[in-house]
């Protein structure tokens, strides 16, 4: 067995928490169960990797093989990659029928046509997920295995899922793969990053949505009614404006979690407006700012604004569109000859 | 910016608290200090009677910091070269200095700085027998050198720039060319005119102490002065106010073509998801902006920073919905330099260093007295 795929398969194992390694290899199948047995899995990480190398390179594993590990590892670990949302566009409305063996036939030869260093592996998951790993090279040296692009196409939508490498310089030749492979004409780039591939996946089939409105149709003041206090001097002074404010924030969000996002970005190239006595600045040119909201858990975070008084109800439209645009980042440009509250997004 | 920009706040170091140093009754205005005790307080102080100080390149000094209308004299051209020896100066920039202030040292003299420099690093050395040193198992020959910086003053009046910088040597090579740089701290004072008034003649101001390095170095570094020249260290936090400040003025230097934007990086830890929001201005607009904002001849006023602060929240109020000003501005970042509310600061441009420094000494002042 080549040394590069030992060294690969003892760090793809370091990888794994320690109490998952054993059910992550099972997963894989390439070791039977009766070599898993010989293995100690209490011990610390380091021996337990090198025993997993030995017994790899007793059954002579190859660099194929032990990408199928890593994949099934960024498949339950898929948090810890970036992810970006492509969508495909077909012209023709002729509806094909998918076939897994074309797709992958296809696929492999764009590639390999136009690169011979490279490694694919294909991998469906019941949810008509296809995980497509890619370990790029140069036509001089061999695929880089540590900085491998990965791909999640769900064969029902148009939808692609991409964590690319830093190389930067292969995704043309990605997309165009899976163009090609998939019978589509084009490919264009969504506006929509986040770590959480479930929830982009959420968010672009709309699966967030069938919480609320109609499966729960009661607003807020009516579930969560507040303890009233025993002592009858005590009254909220802004209640019914509190109540507005929660039912408003109701109606934008919902009941339901939210989709999970780290960021929106916002490219501000909108006028400046000041009160005209102050006498400040009135130029015919837009100003231009950048504002970038970050947070573990962007939209719950923008949900609890308003109640916590920070922010006004109903929030900017600018914000509660992220889920419904499926975008995280933006271009506002001004909107002439309307009132300027509002604004478009090109 | 990734999530969570905010690093975790913890308490300032209690450290040895030597012989406080008496304050003067002198005639200034009472007002409210700044309670900077613990990085986690950093309360918006009502202005007080007073005026801003300030000296070249961002004007002439007179009072204290902090302190509304009278406002503080605008910031001439850029500081010409003659002035500074940027060269010198160079290895302060592109590094992130955590600030304190000191009060006065008791009998430091410029003549010792070599005996300082054996002195600490024998105390060093005792500190690393007792297991206080930061990195354990590795052996660190720790040298100690302590230099003069003429040219970092504001005045005349000013104390020179003092220097102290550990550097160690791996025991395999005696070569002194081979020393690695792992902490520095430097004492300063730019422009701190007439503070303390009526200072005796056994102490030396340096309120404004910026360090580099680990924290236990700094630590290390920080006990032996206070024990050696009866002064008090304790971190300089700077508030909400200071930072727009700080903004403004910054705003207003005129920058070449290389420009980075004026970033507001906002934090609201309190939400149970707690959000971060940055809010970087293209420094051609905000520079316009504040240049329209900025009318009074010869000084920038608490009224006009007010006004160029109330300018951005709103604009960004129209398009988000959201108050600004209830968030906590928790840094600035732009050209000239970068400030963070936990008392931290890097410095970008050679020529605006004294002016930063005068702003940061005014600071330093302000929370000793």
């Amino acid at each position: 067995m080549d040394e590069t795929v030992a060294e690969y398969i003892r760090r793809t194992v370091l990888k794994i928490p320690r109490d998952e390694i054993k059910s992550m290899l099972q997963k894989w199948g390439f070791l039977s169960e009766a070599e898993l047995q010989t293995i100690n899995f209490h011990q610390i990480k380091d021996n337990i990797s090198q025993e997993v190398v030995q017994l790899c390179e007793e059954n002579s594993a190859d660099i194929k093989q032990a990408a199928v590990l890593d994949i099934i590892y960024n498949h339950i670990y898929p948090n810890k990659r970036m992810w970006s949302v492509y969508q495909m566009k077909k012209t023709g409305e002729e509806p094909e029928i998918f076939d897994f063996q074309s797709f992958k036939k296809k696929f492999k030869r764009r590639l390999l046509s136009a690169l011979e260093n490279v490694t694919i592996n294909f991998r469906e998951y019941e949810d008509n997920a296809i995980w497509i790993r890619i370990a790029w090279g140069t036509p001089y040296t061999k695929p880089n295995q540590y900085k491998p692009s990965y791909v999640v196409y769900h064969s029902q939508t148009p939808y692609v899922f991409i964590s690319a490498s830093v190389l930067k310089s292969n995704m043309p030749l990605l997309c165009q793969a899976l163009v090609i492979a998939s019978s589509y004409h084009d490919i264009q780039e969504m506006e929509l990053r986040s770590r959480s591939l479930n929830s982009l996946k959420d968010i672009v089939f709309k699966r967030y949505n069938q919480n609320f409105k109609t499966y729960c149709p009661r607003p807020p003041q009516e579930r969560n009614a507040e303890p009233e206090s025993a002592d009858l001097r005590i009254i909220h002074e802004n209640r019914s404006e509190k109540e507005r404010i929660e039912r408003v924030t109701w109606e934008i969000f919902g009941d339901g979690p939210q989709p999970q996002l780290e960021f929106a970005q916002y490219k501000l190239e909108t006028m400046f407006k000041s009160d005209p006595k102050m006498e400040v600045l009135d130029k015919k040119e837009p100003f231009r700012c950048l504002v970038k909201f970050s947070s573990p858990h962007l939209l719950e975070s923008l949900r609890s604004l308003a109640p916590a008084g920070l922010a006004d109800a109903p929030l900017s439209p600018l914000l509660t569109c992220i889920t419904q645009k499926a975008r995280n980042n933006f271009k506002i440009k001004e909107k002439r000859g309307f009132f300027p509250g509002s604004f478009v997004s090109p | 910016m990734a999530a969570g920009v905010t690093p975790p706040r913890r308490a300032a170091p209690r450290w040895l608290t030597g012989r406080q140093f008496k304050r003067r009754p002198a005639g200034a205005a009472p007002g409210l200090s700044l309670a900077m005790e613990s990085v986690d307080v950093a309360v918006r102080t009502l202005p007080s009677i007073g005026r801003l100080s300030r000296g070249p390149p961002f004007g002439r000094a007179h009072g204290r910091f902090g302190f509304s209308p009278s406002g503080r004299p605008l910031p001439p051209a850029p500081r010409s070269e003659e002035n500074v020896d940027l060269q010198s100066t160079a290895f302060l920039l592109h590094k992130r200095w955590t600030l304190y202030s000191v009060t006065p040292l008791y009998k430091f003299s410029d003549a010792h700085l070599r005996n300082y420099a054996r002195l600490l690093s024998a105390f060093i050395a005792a500190e690393k027998q007792k297991g206080l040193a930061v990195e354990i198992g590795i052996e660190l020959d720790i040298k100690v050198a302590v230099s003069s910086l003429p040219d970092l003053k504001g005045s005349d009046q000013d104390h020179a720039a003092i220097l102290v910088q550990l550097l160690s040597r791996s025991p395999a090579s005696s070569k002194s060319s081979e020393d690695k740089l792992i902490w520095s701290g430097w004492f300063c004072c730019v422009s701190g005119d007439g503070f303390p008034e009526n200072l005796p003649e056994d102490f030396t101001c340096l309120p404004l102490f910026l360090a580099n390095g680990a924290e236990s170095y700094t630590s290390i570094v920080g006990s032996w002065f206070q024990k050696t020249f009866d002064c008090y260290f304790r971190r300089l936090a700077i508030s909400p106010l200071s930072l727009s400040w700080m903004a403004a003025m910054w705003t207003g230097c005129k920058m070449g073509k290389t420009a980075s934007a004026i970033e507001l990086i906002f934090s609201v830890p309190s939400l149970p998801q707690p959000l971060d929001i940055s809010y970087a201005i293209h420094p051609e607009d905000a520079k316009a902006l504040w240049d329209t904002v900025q009318k009074t001849p010869g000084e920038i006023t608490q009224e006009e920073v007010d006004i160029f602060m109330d300018c951005l929240y709103s604009h960004f109020h129209r398009h988000f919905k959201i108050h600004l000003s209830a968030t906590k501005l928790v840094k600035v970042s732009t050209s000239i330099a970068s400030a963070h509310c936990e008392g931290t600061i890097k410095f970008l441009q050679s020529q605006y260093l004294t002016g930063v420094l005068m702003l940061l000494t005014e600071l330093a002042i302000s929370q000793i007295q």
